[in-house]
């Protein structure tokens, strides 16, 4: 019985449509659904009642009768769903605005022949709802894990403009009020924790002193890297550093890692001479150099980098890392999105301080979003 | 998907505004082509008079005709506020069971909600007409330094009036969104908001940039405006014809709400001129009841100033403070913009210029911008305004008791909404059971002078010595500074939620007892009032 309830979505295309569900249904505390397979007796239903000037009003009810076809004036076949007691002041909102409907010109209450209400009304909504939700849920998971460069998507020697841009950019598209007329308790409740994460970020990169102090910061992390890597590794798979993130929350207390400047990086690989692959000995030399070929966008070659160091030293965790990177970028770039975001999440397992799989994982999870986000508005329907 | 209007709920006037198809913010205006209407609604004997109606009525039925509910709203009877504005209004303001300020209209005592209630419906039904359409979605705003309960209130009106408040919105970055909304490209401006309406003042401080309103800090004084100003007036004639015909024009309804409308023209006229003449004739009768009171009187600015000067002076410190807690020098704000009709005053610009130290703004509107804000914002959320985001802040700290009265801050005020901070906490006795968190509102060291706005207590605490046991308590202000408070014990990992639901005063009973009673005063009132 504690099954969660059916989800309708009713939107009201007029007020003529509101009207007949008004007197037929409401008034006696009731709406009848089409439905060719009713559910059975008092299943819990829940519907999202949409005014035409996009009110919500829910309605929490339950399957009281099976009406045969024909039946309730010739409505049937269907299910009549008994209300509990509907809001007062949703009634009146109904009542105020049905009665200034009345008294304005136009397309009258009888002009438009109301189509019936059925059992699944807004699936598509439904369903594209639930999609948004999921990105919006994976992409709070993955965002959470990430340090205020990552999260706001800027380098680590962004100017003052350069954050407020990213800020910027980032609030039109997650700031609470942009998720307003999604009636999703669930989707904004996801959005609001991804926009605190964003603004927390901002706090702490808003301006050079506070940039200043939080690279300081995360740089005396006790980070497991490149020195102490060897200690890093002998520690057991799961590493303490995400579930932390976990406990206190934060982007303070995400993953540590060193500071590198990526635009740097890139310039060093275009700068540099031939790189000997086969040449200096030490993983450390050998990953470096798999870096800079990633970073100039050689995947083959980085990838025969990372290969060979692996071989060298079978427990490099940084150099499985890399090549699961590689493949992660080579998914990406046939668009092979699930594989891609698999591969990252790879690389993060291994080296949980991987910037470049971090930000791309970011990146792609904001993108997910934004698609689902835009079915879903468009499902909406901006204007009538 | 139907508009969400835009409504300016003013002390004294309030205006109406809709996105139209370009996404510019219109001002809708009634059927006689007025732009603004009156905050006023009057019983008589005929039904509710909403607006100009009213008004003009005022002076035959001033115990009746209600106007600056916005100083009452969400408010007890016995504040300061309130007692200054009961002394020198012509209808009866009254407790209501729970304290709350009501006035008594026609030997019935009604909320200052009812009351707005009514000029919100009217609102709505210029924006129906003008529409065609039914509309039931509403921003509304509210000066940025109300609280949490005239917040409520507020919105409680709204629902009377059968519209849906999608949001309270802080009138100065209302502002700010209708002056920057059409200046996106460019680059980045620091401006400055100064509001200062029929009865409350605002300042804010914000950069507008590619869209993005982010508020710096937000300061104010819910308690004064224009209508101080007037009563200045009122106050100067009033004693004035005490000394001479020992007469208190005060304790005189009719009397009073002549001289109202008197003080107010006076204040207007020496926007623009150097003086101006009260003539109030045949105004009460002398003491010996054998005469009558004429009043033939100059006004000069000079006097005006003088008598006001104090008033001016107040101004001051909310914007001094929302300058510190901006972190910003006065020259560094390069524009400051006027809204609220008070802000016309000459004497009030020349305070504005001498704290910003740059040249107010006089380009837009002052009565009509911030309902034009709150139709931006109303098209932010209903997605056709899509470049645009508002980031507001709070405008009072949040946070808990500690000890006996101590006020420890949680979210300083000005913090940009959304806002969560968490904060650890370890138990002061050994195996104790339970913890409870009384949480506040307010700037003062003292709790006693702050506001609560609720509690959480965690209960069945694992036992363990003094200390040892750690509470996490986290606090979550929404975009409306609506609170969820969590509190969480670590090692078990037990937790309570609590959502601090303001309450502005109405049980959701009492909102139905008005409804119920609208629904049969329906006739008489929106209905009538198509031709104001």
């Amino acid at each position: 019985m504690a099954a969660a309830p059916i989800r309708i979505k009713l939107r009201c295309k007029s007020w003529a449509q509101l009207k007949a569900i008004y007197e037929r249904d409401l008034s006696r505390s009731a709406v009848f659904l089409k439905a060719s397979t009713p559910p059975p007796l008092g299943t819990k239903v829940t519907i999202d009642l949409t005014l035409p000037s996009g009110s919500l009003i829910v309605l929490n009810g339950s399957v009281t009768d099976h009406v045969g076809a024909g039946g309730l004036q010739g409505r049937g076949p269907g299910v009549d769903i008994g209300l509990g007691t509907v809001p007062q002041s949703a009634m009146w909102l109904i009542e105020t605005a049905l009665r200034s409907a009345k008294d304005k010109p136009g397309p009258g209450p009888h002009s438009a022949g109301p189509t019936q209400a059925s059992m699944e009304d807004g699936a598509e909504v439904i369903n594209a709802e639930d999609d948004l939700i999921a990105a919006l849920k994976q992409e709070f998971e993955s965002a959470r894990r990430l340090n205020p460069f990552q999260v706001l998507n800027c380098e680590y020697n962004a100017t003052d403009p350069q954050v407020r841009a990213a800020f910027g950019e980032l609030t039109r598209k997650y700031h609470p009020d942009r998720f307003a007329r999604f009636q999703s308790q669930e989707a904004r409740q996801y959005a609001s924790e991804i926009f605190i994460l964003i603004r927390d970020a901002y706090r702490k990169l808003g301006t050079e002193t506070a940039r200043q102090q939080t690279l300081q910061v995360l740089q005396n992390k006790p980070t497991p890297t490149r020195g102490t890597r060897k200690a890093a590794e002998a520690k057991p798979s799961a590493t303490p550093a995400r579930s932390l993130g976990d406990v206190r929350g934060g982007p303070a207390a995400a993953p540590a890692f060193t500071p590198r400047a990526p635009s740097k990086r890139a310039a060093d690989a275009e700068g540099s001479q031939p790189i000997d692959l086969g040449g200096s000995p030490g993983s450390g030399g050998g990953l470096a150099a798999a870096e800079a070929l990633l970073a100039a966008g050689e995947y083959d070659n980085a990838m025969r980098a990372y290969q060979l160091a692996a071989r060298k030293d079978p427990g490099d965790r940084n150099a499985k890392a890399g090549i699961e990177l590689v493949e992660g970028l080579r998914a990406l770039t046939v668009r092979d999105r699930l594989e891609a975001a698999q591969r990252f999440e790879a690389v993060l397992e291994l080296d949980p301080n991987n910037e470049r799989a971090a930000r791309e994982l970011a990146e792609m999870r904001r993108i997910a979003t934004n698609e689902r986000k835009g079915l879903l508005g468009r499902l909406l329907g901006k204007k009538e | 998907m139907g508009k969400i209007i835009g409504i300016d709920l003013g002390t004294t006037n309030s205006c109406v505004a809709v996105l139209d198809d370009r996404g510019t913010p219109k001002v809708l205006s009634d059927s006689t082509g007025e732009r603004t209407t009156p905050s006023i609604a009057a019983w008589t004997p005929e039904g509710v008079l909403v607006g100009h109606a009213a008004r003009r009525q005022a002076v035959t039925n001033p115990q009746h005709t209600i106007f600056g509910t916005k100083r009452l709203i969400g408010r007890k009877v016995n504040a300061d506020e309130v007692s200054w504005f009961a002394r020198s209004v012509p209808f009866r303001i009254v407790a209501a069971p729970n304290g709350d300020a009501w006035v008594r209209v026609r030997n019935e005592i009604r909320s200052p909600q009812e009351v707005s209630s009514h000029i919100m419906a009217r609102m709505r039904r210029i924006a129906e007409t003008s529409l065609g359409e039914p509309v039931t979605q509403a921003v509304v705003t509210v000066p940025a330094y109300f609280d949490d309960a005239q917040r409520q209130a507020t919105r409680d009106s709204g629902s009377i009036a059968g519209l849906d408040v999608v949001r309270i919105l802080n009138e100065p970055t209302a502002a700010a969104l209708a002056y920057g909304a059409h200046r996106v490209k460019e680059g980045r401006r620091v401006i400055g908001v100064f509001d200062l309406g029929g009865g409350t003042f605002d300042v804010s401080i914000m950069s507008v940039e590619d869209g993005i309103f982010e508020v710096f800090a937000t300061n104010g004084d819910t308690a004064l405006g224009g209508d101080d100003w007037d009563r200045r007036v009122i106050e100067k004639l009033a004693d004035e014809i005490f000394d001479e015909h020992r007469v208190d024009v005060c304790g005189i309804p009719v009397a009073l709400g002549r001289l109202k409308e008197a003080a107010e023209k006076a204040k207007r006229d020496l926007t623009h001129q150097n003086e101006t003449i009260i003539r109030l004739p045949y105004l009460a009768p002398t003491e010996a009841g054998s005469d009558q009171v004429h009043i033939e009187r100059t006004i000069t600015r000079d006097e005006f100033g003088d008598a006001t000067a104090d008033l001016i002076d107040r101004l001051r410190i909310p914007c001094e403070r929302a300058l510190k807690d901006a972190a910003l020098a006065p020259g560094e704000i390069e524009e400051v913009l006027l809204v609220g009709g008070m802000s016309r005053s000459p004497a009030v610009q020349q305070m504005v210029e001498q704290i910003f130290e740059t040249k107010p703004s006089k380009g837009a509107n002052p009565d009509e911008i911030v309902a034009c804000g709150a139709a931006a914002q109303g098209g932010i959320l209903a997605g056709e305004l899509d470049d645009a985001a508002l980031l507001d802040v709070a405008a009072h700290s949040i946070g808990i008791r500690v000890g006996d009265s101590a006020f420890s801050t949680i979210i300083p005020r000005n913090s940009m909404l959304p806002a969560r901070t968490r904060k650890l906490f370890a138990t002061t006795m050994d195996n104790q059971k339970f913890v409870q968190i009384d949480i506040y509102q307010g700037e003062e060291s003292d709790i006693r002078a702050n506001r609560k706005l609720g509690e959480i207590r965690l209960e069945e605490l694992p036992s363990g010595k003094k200390g040892e046991v750690k509470i996490e308590l986290s606090i979550t202000a929404n975009v409306e500074s609506i609170l969820e408070v969590r509190a969480r014990e670590l090692k078990t990992g037990k937790e309570t939620r609590v959502r601090l639901a303001p309450s502005g005063g109405l049980s959701p009973e009492e909102i139905q007892h008005i409804i119920e009673r609208r629904r049969r005063e329906e006739n008489t009132d929106d209905g009538a009032q198509g031709s104001d």
